[in-house]
């Protein structure tokens, strides 16, 4: 009992000659062993680990507003205006639809697989509607979209936020 | 990403705290102050994993989510807990002796993990949301829920992967209100929360019964792997359902060498977390049960029938969530090719298992974590312990053949995985693996010290 104390304070009596008796010698060898390699590679990988998350923090820190609100949207969205001007139209309480084409400058591989995801995080609670009046254009053919739509947005990229009559 | 939102979060954890002291003092109480100090850790997970199953069960029935239904959830748990304290007579803690000193070298590795605490922090400080699975789904579910104040009928079930539990969503719709908005960068802070609570449930649970710098070693050690130190920050399920599932196997352990219900009991509302967390805490949790079926085999009269209750009760809590996806016909929990569709796709099975060794054991995310586990499992063996030896091996088994199953029963998954860490499946499920050897390694290494199963304890009870 007296043992199990000291060994639960960490301060172990030890006779290292009995360490190459088996079993119990070669497995308290083993635990030595063991423990030794965990701190070692414990304290290399620490050094690393601050490292890399002092790097991470002050990359973080050097970004602008908009850049740490699009995060992940920066590898898809092409330019950030467009989204944040369909933020401030589309009523909270109206729905919006994502129409995608191959008219975008500047698209990344992922912009028209991945913009109808990226605008329903964005958005919400403004919901994604398949009828919706509220179009989000991606370089999609503004004639398809009727004579009714009207465009309050239309950047260089060829994105445009706008509206369908009625 | 303001001020108003950190002491947002920070009350909403000290809520957790709140909630998790009273399901503990119902659970075992303590009998010093000092010693719920020690395990404010416990306290804390067991608030997180109690409000994150109420809160599942209350937006599955349709109750209103709100600040207000978070605070009376909490409340409820926290009353229920402290009713049944009393009920069992619990004594009024003293104050008790200080906690044991400490030697040098355990003061310098947990003064280590402090250090990495605060560089975590900074990190999750101003932290852009760029996880795909992140903005995806899991995120915007927890919007779903904060804007709508419940599951969505639109949102959940067109978002991605709709029968995902939402256990996480619900935790982060929590902070959401307890911030003020929908704070996507500082939502970050919450899973540093998270993180932290865990290691300091772990070391709560060790701190009497193995050395110091054992803990405090694999402690350092999981908490230092790359994929860890990269990916532990994420706003989704992943890491969470680790921390939930390491915690139900480390009691699950203690339970089976020292027989305390409340180890049991706790580690009941674990599972039953973890099964909410992700699909994948179904296969964990199956193994930490059989795992722990097998290594009581001995005592199996009196072991097996509380098994039995406390897998009955975890799966009872997460029952409910399976039927509101059915009852919306969403689908997509289990592969297509069936269970017995396995043997319509035998050439699977071997690059199946590659992928998911080659991802256990890749040093580049994980260190020297799983091969010490090996080493650690082998000691204890040759030392003479049985039981923790004997569950460790079959839980570390069990889920590495039930990984292999789900990369081989997922016949959309081209084999063998090859993908970059960020996106591979096979990563995220080693991590669980990882985790838990912060918990299980330094018990391990402790039986081979002493040559039992036996844990020193030291005002435990």
């Amino acid at each position: 009992m007296a043992h199990d104390r000291a060994a639960a304070k960490g301060a172990p009596k030890v006779d290292v000659s009995s360490f190459l008796e088996w079993p119990q010698g070669i497995a308290r060898l083993g635990v030595v062993l063991c423990t030794t390699v965990a701190l070692g590679c414990s304290l290399v990988y620490f050094v690393k680990a601050v490292d890399r998350l002092g790097d991470t923090a002050r990359t973080n820190a050097a970004q602008n507003f908009d850049d740490r609100e699009f995060a992940g949207g920066n590898a898809l969205v092409v330019a950030n205006r467009p989204l944040y001007e369909a933020r401030a139209l589309i009523p909270e309480d109206e729905t919006f639809r994502v129409v995608t084409g191959p008219g975008v400058a500047n698209a990344t591989e992922l912009t028209v697989s991945f913009i109808d995801h990226y605008a329903r995080y964005f958005l919400m609670p403004r919901r994604p509607s398949p009828d919706a009046r509220w179009v989000i254009c991606y370089g999609c053919d503004l004639a398809s979209l009727g004579d009714g739509f009207e465009a309050l947005l239309e950047d260089e990229a060829g994105i445009s936020v706008g509206r369908l009559a009625g | 990403m303001t001020v108003r939102s950190l002491l947002g979060l920070v009350l909403l954890n000290t809520f957790a705290f709140g909630v998790g002291a009273g399901l503990l003092w119902g659970l075992r109480g303590w009998r010093t102050w000092w010693e719920l100090a020690r395990l404010i850790g416990v306290a804390y997970m067991l608030g997180v994993a109690g409000l994150g199953v109420a809160l599942t069960l209350v937006l599955v029935s349709g109750i209103p989510f709100s600040l207000a239904t978070i605070l009376l959830t909490g409340l409820v748990l926290a009353g229920v807990g402290t009713v049944v304290g009393r009920g069992l007579g619990r004594p009024r803690p003293v104050l008790g002796a200080g906690p044991p000193r400490v030697g040098l070298a355990a003061a310098a590795l947990a003064a280590l993990v402090v250090v990495y605490f605060e560089a975590l922090f900074r990190a999750a400080r101003l932290s852009g949301l760029y996880a795909f699975d992140a903005w995806s789904f899991w995120v915007p579910k927890a919007k779903a829920i904060y804007f709508f104040g419940g599951l969505d009928e639109q949102f959940f079930s067109e978002l991605p992967n709709a029968t995902y539990p939402p256990l996480v969503p619900a935790l982060e719709a929590s902070a959401f209100h307890f911030m003020g908005s929908t704070d996507v960068v500082t939502l970050h802070v919450q899973f540093w929360f998270l993180l932290a609570g865990f290691v300091a449930a772990v070391a709560g649970l060790l701190a009497t019964r193995v050395p110091p710098v054992l803990l405090w070693s694999f402690a350092l050690l999981a908490l230092v792997s790359p994929r860890v130190v990269g990916r532990t920050l994420e706003p989704q399920a992943d890491f969470t359902l680790d921390y939930l599932f390491a915690l139900a196997a480390l009691l699950l352990a203690l339970w089976l060498l020292e027989h305390e219900p409340w180890q049991l009991a706790s580690a009941t509302l674990f599972l039953g977390a973890t099964m909410l967390t992700k699909r994948e805490g179904q296969l964990l949790a199956a193994c930490v049960v059989a795992a722990a079926l097998a290594a009581s085999w001995r005592e199996w009269r009196s072991a097996w029938p509380r098994l039995g209750l406390a897998s009955v009760g975890a799966i009872a809590l997460a029952l409910p969530w399976r039927f509101w996806y059915v009852s919306h016909d969403l689908t997509g929990e289990f592969p297509e090719s069936g269970v017995t569709g396995l043997l319509d796709h035998l050439d699977r099975a071997w690059p199946s298992l590659q992928s998911v060794l080659s991802s256990a054991f890749d040093a580049g995310l994980w260190t020297v974590v799983l091969p010490l586990v090996i080493v650690a499992i082998a000691l204890a063996f040759i030392a003479g312990a049985r039981t923790l030896p004997v569950y460790a091996a079959l839980v570390y088994g069990l889920a590495l053949a039930g990984f292999t199953w789900a990369i081989w029963s997922f016949t959309e998954l081209e084999v063998p995985i090859e993908q970059d860490e960020a996106i591979n499946p096979v990563v995220r499920l080693a991590a669980s693996l990882v985790v838990l050897s912060a918990a299980l390694v330094p018990l391990l290494l402790d039986a081979a010290w002493r040559g039992t199963d036996g844990a020193a304890r030291l005002d435990e009870r």
